[in-house]
This record gives C-alpha cells, structure tokens and sequence, in this order.
C-alpha cells in the first residue's frame, strides 16, 4: 500500500502542472540544478560532524558511558543492551541503523528488545546531523535551548517506547 | 570531547586515528554524493510543486498550525515551512532537508542567535512525526520478522507525544528566555500582559545604558580635570 504513495503523488504532480501549463521539463531541470551547489555547501559540515563520531565511537567512550549510565537508563525502564543505541542515536543515522541490524540478529526481530529498538529509532532523528546541516547556511551560531529541548524529547521518546512495547 | 577521545585512542590505539577520520570523511562523501542523487530528484520536485502553486495552496493550509509555532508573517517562508512539514509527516527526511534549509535561510536575522522560530524549526525537525517508519520496517522483514509492520502504531504514539513534548517544551523555554530574545518576534503577540513585560524590560534596559553612559560622562570628567 505504502509503495503506491509516492508514485501517484507524483503522477497527481506533473498532471497538475501540465494542467497548470507550467513547462514541467525546464522547471523540473531548474530545480536539480540547485542540489549541487547545496550538497557541496553542506559537505563540509556533515564530514566534520561525522569524523568527529567515528572518533567517538573508535575510543569505545560511548560503550563506557554505556555502562556508566546503565543504572540510570535501567531506571528509566531502558534496558541495558538498548543503552548505546540511544546514545548514538542523535549522532548517526547510519551508524544506528547498523547497531539495529546488530541487535535484531542478536535478539531475534520479534523479540522485546528488537521492537524497543525499532520503536526508539522511528520515533527519533539524528539530532546533530540535522542541526548542523539545516544551520550551515546560515549564521546562527548561538542555539540557545534547541539542543537541550530536543535531547529531552529524544530521552522521553526512548522511555515512551520501551513502555509502549511493555504494553503492546 | 573529540579532544577526549583523540586521547583516549593515542593510549589505546595510536596508529589507527588518521584512518579513522579518513575513513569517516570518505563516509561523508558518499553519503554526500548519494544526498545529491536524492536532493536533484526532490529539489526538481520541490520546483515543479512552486511553479504549479500548489506549495501557495499547501501553505494556506498548513497556515493555522504555522502560525501559532512560528508566529511569523511572511508567504515565502511559510510555504517552505509547510512543504517542510509535509514531507516530514511522509518519512522523507532526506526530502525535507533542501525546503528545511531555505525555511532557514529565511527566517535567519543575521544576529548569530537563534530566534525561537529557528528553535522550533530545529526542535519540530529533531522529532519529526514520522508516520511510516520505512527503513525500520524493511530492516525488521529482512531479518526475518513475523509481522514487520506492528511497530507502527507504538512508533506513531510514541512520536506525536514526542513532537507535543517538543512543542511545549520550546514555547516554555521561549517565555523563560524572552527578555533575552529578539524583541521582533516578540511584538506580534497580542498578549497585553507580555507586552507591558517587555516595555519594563526596555526601561530597564534602557536606565541601565543611561547609567552607564552617566558613568563613562564621569569618568571622562575626571581625566580632564587631572
């Protein structure tokens, strides 16, 4: 069902402009000529962001802090081995789609594990990443409680699923 | 902490740091590359969505719920702001980025704070109602998974009570931090009581500069008379 979306959004769209007479073929091309000049803007900051992770995750801190914060997430209902899943989450969207995979052959996909893990990771976004590319255009530089408050929403969410999965 | 764990490795395993971050920038770029395939088809899109004025009949859509989270009255950026929005709501995350951006863009003053419709741009994108969990959910059948698709409807929950958490978490931040932020925004509030706030902020602020100034006359005074 969900594969048929797009396909008859887009459809509905070139009808529409058609229908709008507006030159579907030169707009279309005016568009996609944007994205290079966007994408090698962001480049920079996704690589520094990036590199920074893997230095991250290549000191094996974020597997301490795992275990370092285990009694508070344990407490908060998150159970231990989901721990550097919701620490790495806000970091990196391939990286925790890795961990996923990991944890899913680990644990067997229907498992409660495994659908915590899904669930902590559809309702979440890479905080970071999202931060720094959708502010590199730009020359804000002071974010104020932007960070905080979705790091929040981000510890609620992860709570929120595992008590949803207890549930469902 | 980059500097931390630069450290950390030079102790556990020095002769692996540059390969690391080469490695993690070569990431970048592929991902970088793989970003321009998706963002030419979407931006293409995006296009033809302007051109045709459906994003002008988006934004009138979405005007209501724009309005109260942003509190900004411009046309350009509130279409952004809505094909934004939509495409979050869709799982295109990747799609979302290019109008995310150029909402950005817009709503950017130049100061280097970030006002708090930046913030709840951030925050909304940061939680973003997703919808269709896509990725999850094919993850989920190719490891082999009985019913893939039952994490939907917790992930559903679980996001909206994200995204509302968000939302008031930032329009509270927003009142706490007011006298602080861009007095622009704040002007279009209709509230009575903020604005009799402000005015005592401005006076305040403005007696403080007096003073200062006061001072400064002073001081000057003085070095004339020695």
């Amino acid at each position: 069902m969900s594969a048929y979306i797009l396909p008859i959004i887009f459809i509905a769209l070139f009808c529409y402009s058609k229908y709008k007479k507006v030159n579907t073929y030169d707009t279309f091309v005016k568009g996609a000529k944007k994205s290079i000049p966007l994408v090698v803007d962001i480049f920079p900051y996704i690589a520094t962001i990036m590199i920074a992770v893997a230095l991250l995750r290549a000191s094996g801190i974020t597997a301490m802090l795992a275990t370092a914060l285990s009694p508070i997430f344990n407490a908060l209902g998150i159970p231990t081995e989901l721990i550097e899943l919701v620490l790495l989450r806000p970091f990196t969207g391939s990286g925790s789609f890795a961990l996923l995979n990991d944890v899913l052959v680990q644990y067997g996909p229907d498992s409660y594990i495994s659908r915590c893990a899904c669930v902590i990771l559809g309702c979440s976004e890479t905080i970071f990443y999202v931060t720094t590319v959708y502010l590199s255009q730009t020359k804000v530089k002071k974010l104020l409680y932007a960070i905080p408050v979705a790091l929040i929403c981000a510890t609620f969410g992860a709570v929120l699923a595992c008590l949803l999965c207890k549930i469902m | 902490m980059v500097v931390g764990s630069i450290c950390f490795l030079i102790w556990s395993d020095p002769a692996n740091i540059l390969n690391v971050m080469i490695g993690a920038s070569g990431e970048a770029f592929s991902l970088c590359i793989e970003l321009c395939a998706v963002y030419a088809v979407w931006m293409g899109i995006l296009e033809l969505v302007e051109a045709s004025g459906l994003g002008q009949k988006l934004a009138k859509l979405l005007h209501p719920v724009i309005k109260k989270l942003f509190k900004i009255n411009d046309v350009e950026t509130e279409k952004m702001l809505a094909l934004n929005m939509s495409a979050n709501m869709l799982g295109l995350g990747n799609a979302a980025t290019p109008m995310g951006i150029n909402a950005m863009k817009r709503l950017d003053d130049g100061s280097g704070v970030a006002t708090p419709a930046i913030i709840m741009l951030i925050v909304l994108n940061a939680t973003s109602i997703q919808l269709l969990p896509s990725t999850v959910i094919g993850l989920r059948a190719s490891a082999g998974s009985t019913s893939p698709s039952d994490i939907i409807l917790p992930t559903i929950i679980a996001t909206a009570c994200t995204c509302a958490l968000g939302i008031c978490l930032v329009k509270l931040f927003g009142k706490i931090w007011k006298p602080k932020s861009n007095s622009n925004s704040i002007s279009q509030n209709k509230n009575i009581k903020s604005i009799k706030k402000i005015d005592k902020a401005c006076k305040f602020h403005y007696s403080n500069k007096n003073f200062k100034l006061k001072k400064i006359s002073f001081k000057n005074k003085k070095e004339k008379n020695k």
